[in-house]
């Protein structure tokens, strides 16, 4: 991929890694000398092996050389599992050769010499040195280190060769092969608590913008699958679109009522309320008016599939015929590993692929407990929002309250309500020795709505709402009563009489 | 006792290989690319060269070229190694007499090289 402009920019190499180039914009940039640094275990030899392999299927030729770190065998075994691994491309384009004992018996120079010679030997787009930190150990001095590493960068200048240096790290603060390089890539794999999450930071990138802060990842059998951090890869919305306001149905046509003629389209809207109260039954029926010119999408962490086309079954709701008609997708991430950023570009992906609009989020609890940083989510819900809304989804998102008695809670992140342009609260309340559902509707962002409190039951047809609770007060309390009427006498003895 | 020449740029590999070569019986040499085993040959002629292929400054394929053109080392047998598949290396590849791919068990190997020492020293009556 070229940058076309002045003529003196420089080409880019993409790593062939999605994520990766779009922390990169666009990738490395040709004949840069690029550290690749992280721990072991961290997976820099995955990550290099990935870019070589992809870098041989665009057309590129590699070398990869060792300087005692793991055999090629070895490494060649474990990368057979792996999807991008292809054994054709060995030894034609790519060219495994290990260095130690031309750094033992000729040091650095020697190094730099067989560097060069690979590269115009095997016609090498692409050279990878791992081992690269003992390289370092063998230096006489930090002078002659640096030297090395100038003359590893004159070299990849000179042949338009990119070259990536693999090491554990320097226990120095700003080692100076950092300064010196035109990037550095750093690999983490951090403890919280139980789990662990593994990052990608791009410390250095001369020469380019990239994505800054810590990108999360995950090693499968595809190789590193990284996912940008979401509030940086769409601080602005990618695409620009003219809004013109619009409706659409809830699915309940009392709730479209209730709500000024439906639900705002290409808005998110919260649903919140304590467990069992008919969250997921609202999202169902939301997207059981899906169709070909509205396609919905079922994004949630907890119900199965199966579980969920059973439940709407029971709610009148073919879900089953709607997949089959392709209107609705279900998409099912139970709660396991996955970090927030995957979960966030899985939900953007899945909208962006099939034009959703109607997406139901059930619901916020499961993002909000991949999150390794709880502080991150307003933001991160924010971006999220921006991003869909571009895309032209509409969202329903649930919200579980901890009370299922008792005041109202306080909606699940700081800075939510601003969030949403919607919010729809669901409630239990006590009432005549009775637990009885109470909806109302608490914000609807530039439009009237109707704020009077309704009780509603779930059947065979799913949520009927009932009339306005007239006479009925402190229902969001979940504790209502009939109003109490205070006489005259009765005030002026301290007391209150029901009416 | 018969010397095997063990050329291989991983020195763990060349290790491994040196110490099972040696429990049976044989005398071995080292080098660590094409280049270096050009030099040894010249310094002590071995019985069979067991070789890898990806090895910097010369490779396998470069190595069995240069023995197969110099006559005082025509007749050495080879033994190629390599983690790639030997069809990946046969267009690069001639005149070597068996091919090992990485990795693999000493035993196969000894019984590789016992076997091409049997049919040099009793070669088939044509």
């Amino acid at each position: 991929m070229t940058q076309h402009g002045t003529g003196l920019e420089l080409e880019r190499v993409p790593t062939g890694i999605a994520g990766l180039d779009r922390i990169l914009c666009g990738g490395l940039l040709r004949g840069g000398v690029y550290i690749i640094e992280g721990v072991p275990g961290t997976g820099k030899t995955i990550l290099a092996n990935q870019i070589c392999f992809d870098h041989v299927a665009a057309g590129g030729r590699v070398a990869f050389v060792t300087v005692l770190a793991e055999s090629h065998t070895r490494m060649l075994q474990h990368l057979q599992p792996m999807t991008f691994y292809h054994e054709d491309a060995i030894p034609d384009r790519l060219y495994y050769v290990s260095a130690f004992r031309i750094l033992e018996h000729e040091g650095l120079k020697g190094i730099v010499d067989l560097l060069r010679r690979e590269i115009k030997g095997h016609q090498a787009t692409l050279v990878v040195l791992d081992g690269f930190g003992t390289t370092e150990e063998s230096a006489s001095s930090p002078r002659e280190f640096k030297k090395f590493v100038h003359e590893i960068q004159s070299h990849a200048a000179a042949l338009d060769c990119t070259v990536l240096l693999l090491t554990n790290g320097s226990e120095r603060e700003v080692s100076p092969e950092y300064t010196m390089v035109d990037g550095m890539i750093q690999l983490a794999d951090t403890l919280y608590d139980q789990r662990t999450e593994r990052t990608l930071q791009v410390a250095k990138f001369r020469g380019s913008d990239f994505l800054p802060g810590r990108h999360s990842f995950r090693i499968t059998c595809q190789g590193l699958e990284i996912f940008p951090r979401v509030e940086a890869a769409f601080a602005l919305p990618t695409v620009r679109n003219e809004y013109s306001p619009h409706r659409q149905s809830s699915g309940i046509a009392s709730l479209d009522a209730i709500l000024g003629g439906g639900l705002l389209a290409e808005t998110s809207i919260g649903i919140y309320g304590p467990t069992g109260i008919g969250k997921t039954t609202l999202g169902l029926q939301y997207l059981a008016r899906s169709s070909a010119a509205e396609l919905g999408t079922f994004f949630g962490f907890f119900e199965s599939p199966e579980r969920l086309r059973a439940r709407a079954q029971t709610l009148g709701v073919d879900l089953r015929g709607l997949e089959r008609q392709g209107a609705v997708e279900l998409i099912w991430y139970p709660q396991g590993e996955h970090t927030l950023d995957e979960l966030g570009h899985q939900i953007i992906e899945a909208v962006r692929r099939r034009g959703v609009k109607r997406l139901f989020i059930d619901g916020y609890t499961g993002l909000a407990e991949s999150a390794t940083n709880p502080e991150r989510m307003t933001r991160f819900v924010s971006t999220l929002g921006n991003e869909l809304r571009a895309l032209k989804a509409t969202v329903l998102i649930s919200m579980e309250s901890r009370n299922i008695l008792g005041t109202a809670a306080e909606l699940p992140s700081k800075g939510m309500s601003s969030l949403l342009e919607g919010l729809i609260l669901l409630r239990y309340t006590e009432l005549e020795g009775r637990i009885r559902r109470v909806v109302s509707v608490t914000k609807i962002r530039d439009s009237g709505f109707d704020p009077q409190l309704r009780e509603f039951e779930i059947t065979e047809r799913g949520i009927e709402i009932g009339e306005p609770m007239h006479g009925i007060e402190a229902a969001l309390s979940g504790f209502a009563r009939e109003p109490r009427v205070v006489q005259p006498h009765d005030r002026s003895q301290g007391r209150l009489r029901e009416d | 006792m018969r010397t095997v020449l063990v050329v291989d740029d991983e020195f763990g590999t060349v290790e491994v290989l040196v110490a099972a070569l040696e429990d049976a019986g044989y005398r071995t040499l080292t080098a660590a690319n094409g280049r270096r085993a050009l030099e040894r040959l010249e310094e002590n002629k071995p019985d069979l060269v067991l070789s890898d292929f990806m090895m910097p400054l010369m490779d396998g394929a470069a190595l069995v070229a240069a023995m197969r053109a110099a006559p005082a080392f025509r007749d050495i047998p080879v033994i190629m190694m390599s983690a790639a598949p030997e069809a990946a290396l046969r267009k690069h590849l001639d005149g070597y007499e068996a091919f090992l791919r990485k990795p693999f068990r000493v035993p196969a190997l000894l019984a590789m090289i016992a076997a091409i020492f049997a049919r040099r020293a009793d070669p088939p009556q044509s």
